[in-house]
């Protein structure tokens, strides 16, 4: 790890372009709420009862994203109008959740830029543009998801592999701290998540040979608390041969093992990036997150066993970053249908029917998977959303067709669940492709999928928003979309969902029962997931309209901010 | 991405001495746009424009003509002759200077062709609006000749040096990469 202070003068940065001091570009101050800008990590463990801020990326710790305002609700959200429009002067990708704290608002664009606006107006109160070293290496898109905020201070990722902290008040970088190499693969696009004096942060770079982590850093100082492995020295696992709903793999053990003896274990570039926040459980002190596919994607016979800890739910401790318990979908994923979707923690119905503490996650397969929190097991998986066929047949050179394709069912986009009704929401892609095999050697930071996936023009392509019953895993409504879905979804306590789509359109639905309730056109792709928050008395809904680089959604630069007409 | 003149220096400054006494900067920078036009317009449809490209994927580039991965009469020989630090001496210098501006027109129904193409490929996963950043080079403006012709190569993989882009060009036919290679020298270098 390299930590670099900003006030070091660019000089002491030897051979570092990367590292160049000349990235101070803020803009003004100007307070608009005094120094309420400071966040306590009583208002971060509260934050799920919180109508007021949006502190994290998934709303609270557990990653319900249950909004607890109920101003905006079923019987009136159709005069749901616009209550401003900022723009950024980046026209592309948007994937940020807005954070509001006390009437300020941050949020990233692609590239790594970071506005703090007003959030019961839209004005600019400061904007801070990340100075990006030579070397990026992303998939699949120059993505950010977002800030995190503790005490004074903002913290972000960026696509060069560093965290940087922000004063909140101003912009201005405090510090900054290297995460990974990106020459090698290493990336961020997600938002950090911060507890207590730690930021926690995740690595993309499955497509690249990465070997995956999660780390801790000192929220004051950047300095590395700890690091979590998602690829362990042993990643050769129990040589499962079925899937978590118990369908065969197709695997050929004796090849495998005949590898692993020819090759040995290949955690060093096996990929498991984690892509997205974790839970926390501050009661256990335990984080929940899932990891990401193996590399490459497509050729496991470079990767024999099971590539233990991709394709996986994984807790680890929240003070220490030992491994907790983890359990895997898919083992010797082929086909990068991984999980990615953010994790959340609540309380769900076991095989008996007693409350136990459950960890839900939506899954690339298009199923939710519901697991016990004490040791990560399966107890549930719900019926698929999207159409599934030929699973699990292998890719072949020439392709072969499966469904989902390699962008799921769910893909990164955050679910959010309404507690009272025992619904989780999720959004989903339906894309035919055809998989395709082709073994190449790690090369060294470029682009290493072993194949392609390949998506089939000739078929028809669609999404749907989808309640699933966590308790029962039936699919309580489901309301298909034109496109496929990307960006995440938000629940109220109004009885509302709230969901963007590739062609601009905002809707939100009755929670209950999915019928849609009101709608926007935002003239670009609403591919993030929205937020709310609540500003002298008035409630909003908030979403980023960017489009999206991997759907090729059009592209915007709008953050736009809903409220109540009179 | 362009780095400002002074990360260039800072790059010199990282350099060991006797690397910076002993290359010839500026001349192996005319040698390039001997080729690649001096005011960045190629002299052959067939040459690339590198001015303004951006500097990681041209040094990457370097690196692979020079180590094998990437094989052409011209390119590999002189690329062999670099270091690893003069390589990045010349990327830099290339990427400082301006793209320049080529007229391009693309033929009746290439833009549904093309974006047909490109979700197949889910082109912009990696390439985005076609511009170009770090080792993603731009594609926008780019000559077709050569765009084609670069297609064609990794189809057949007879350029060796990005795999996974050969596997997603193997099912593309000629009328699709024709297509995509006229498109996008029209698009708008930003």
């Amino acid at each position: 790890m390299k930590m670099i202070k900003t006030l070091l003068a660019a000089g002491m940065v030897a051979g570092a372009v990367a590292n160049s001091a000349t990235a101070q570009e803020e803009t003004t101050s100007s307070t608009l709420y005094g120094d309420m800008q400071y966040v306590t990590q009583d208002m971060l463990t509260r934050a799920d009862g919180d109508g007021n801020n949006f502190l994290h990326t998934n709303h609270n710790y557990a990653q319900t994203r249950y909004y607890p305002a109920s101003q905006i609700n079923t019987s009136n959200v159709g005069k749901l109008r616009p209550a401003w429009i900022f723009q950024t002067e980046v026209v592309d990708t948007m994937e940020t959740s807005p954070i509001v704290v006390n009437g300020v608002m941050y949020v990233t664009t692609a590239f790594n830029h970071v506005y703090a606006l007003n959030a019961r107006t839209g004005e600019q109160i400061w904007h801070h543009k990340h100075s990006m070293g030579p070397v990026t290496t992303y998939c699949c898109g120059p993505n950010n998801r977002g800030v995190a905020v503790a005490g004074g201070k903002v913290f972000m990722g960026t696509l060069d592999a560093k965290l940087v902290a922000l004063d909140a008040k101003t912009g201005k970088q405090l510090w900054e701290t290297q995460i990974a190499e990106p020459e090698l693969g290493y990336s961020e696009t997600m938002a950090p998540s911060v507890v207590e004096d730690m930021v926690l942060i995740g690595t993309n770079g499955g497509e690249y040979g990465i070997r995956g982590f999660v780390k801790a850093f000192d929220t004051e100082t950047g300095e590395l608390k700890w690091t979590f492995h998602t690829t362990p020295e042993n990643s050769v696992g129990v040589w499962e041969t079925h899937d978590a709903t118990g369908r065969d793999m197709l695997r050929d053990i004796e090849a495998e093992k005949a590898a692993l003896a020819e090759l040995g274990d290949p955690y060093e570039t096996l990929g498991g990036g984690v892509w997205q926040n974790p839970a926390v459980d501050l009661e256990t002190r335990r984080v929940y997150f899932v990891v990401g596919n193996p590399s490459p994607d497509l050729d496991g016979s470079l990767r024999p066993g099971d590539n233990l800890y991709t394709d996986s739910l994984v807790a680890v401790d929240l003070d220490t970053g030992e491994y907790v318990c983890h359990f895997q979908y898919i083992a010797h994923d082929v086909w990068d249908l991984d999980a990615v979707s953010p994790p959340i923690i609540t309380m769900v119905k076991d095989e008996n029917g007693n409350d136990v503490k459950g960890i839900l996650h939506g899954g690339k397969t298009g199923h939710v998977y519901v697991h016990d929190a004490d040791d990560c097991s399966l107890i549930r998986f719900s019926e698929a959303m999207v159409p599934q066929e030929n699973m699990w047949v292998l890719p072949t050179a020439d392709g072969a067709r499966m469904l989902p394709g390699a962008n799921g069912g769910v893909e990164w986009s955050p679910m959010a669940i309404d507690p009272n009704l025992r619904l989780s929401y999720v959004i989903n892609l339906h894309q035919p492709m055809t998989y395709h095999v082709e073994s190449t050697p790690y090369p060294e930071g470029k682009l290493w999928l072993g194949g392609a996936f390949k998506v089939i023009p000739e078929e028809e392509q669609w999404g749907n928003v989808s309640a699933v019953d966590y308790d029962t895993g039936q699919i309580r409504w489901k309301v298909r979309t034109e496109q496929p879905m990307i960006g995440g979804i938000l629940a109220t306590a109004g009885g509302l969902v709230f969901t963007g789509e590739g062609n601009g359109l905002f809707k939100a639905y009755n929670s209950e029962n999915g019928s849609e309730l009101w709608r926007f056109q935002a003239g670009a792709g609403v591919n993030a997931p929205p937020s709310s928050y609540t500003v002298e008395g008035t409630q909003y809904i908030v979403v980023a309209a960017g489009g999206n680089a991997q759907l090729n959604y059009k592209r915007g630069n709008n953050i736009i901010a809903f409220t109540l007409s009179d | 991405m362009r780095l400002p003149l002074a990360a260039l220096a800072l790059i010199l400054a990282a350099l060991p001495a006797a690397a910076q006494e002993e290359f010839d900067l500026e001349g192996t920078v005319a040698m390039c746009v001997s080729c690649h036009g001096e005011d960045g317009v190629p002299v052959a449809p067939e040459f690339p424009v590198i001015s303004g490209q951006q500097y990681f994927y041209i040094y990457t580039q370097l690196r692979d003509f020079g180590a094998g991965r990437r094989d052409n009469d011209i390119m590999t020989p002189i690329s062999a002759d670099l270091s690893r630090d003069q390589a990045k001496l010349v990327a830099q210098a290339i990427a400082e200077m301006p793209w320049p501006e080529i007229a391009a027109e693309a033929e009746e129904g290439d833009r549904a062709a093309a974006e047909s193409a490109f979700t197949a490929g889910q082109c912009s996963a990696c390439h985005g609006k076609w511009q170009g950043d770090s080792r993603i080079p731009r594609l926008a403006g780019q000559q077709s000749d050569y765009l084609i012709q670069t297609m064609l190569d990794l189809k057949h993989k007879t350029r060796a040096n990005a795999p996974d882009m050969s596997n997603i060009m193997a099912d593309m036919d000629e009328d699709q990469i024709g297509a995509m290679g006229r498109y996008l020298a029209t698009l708008t270098v930003q």
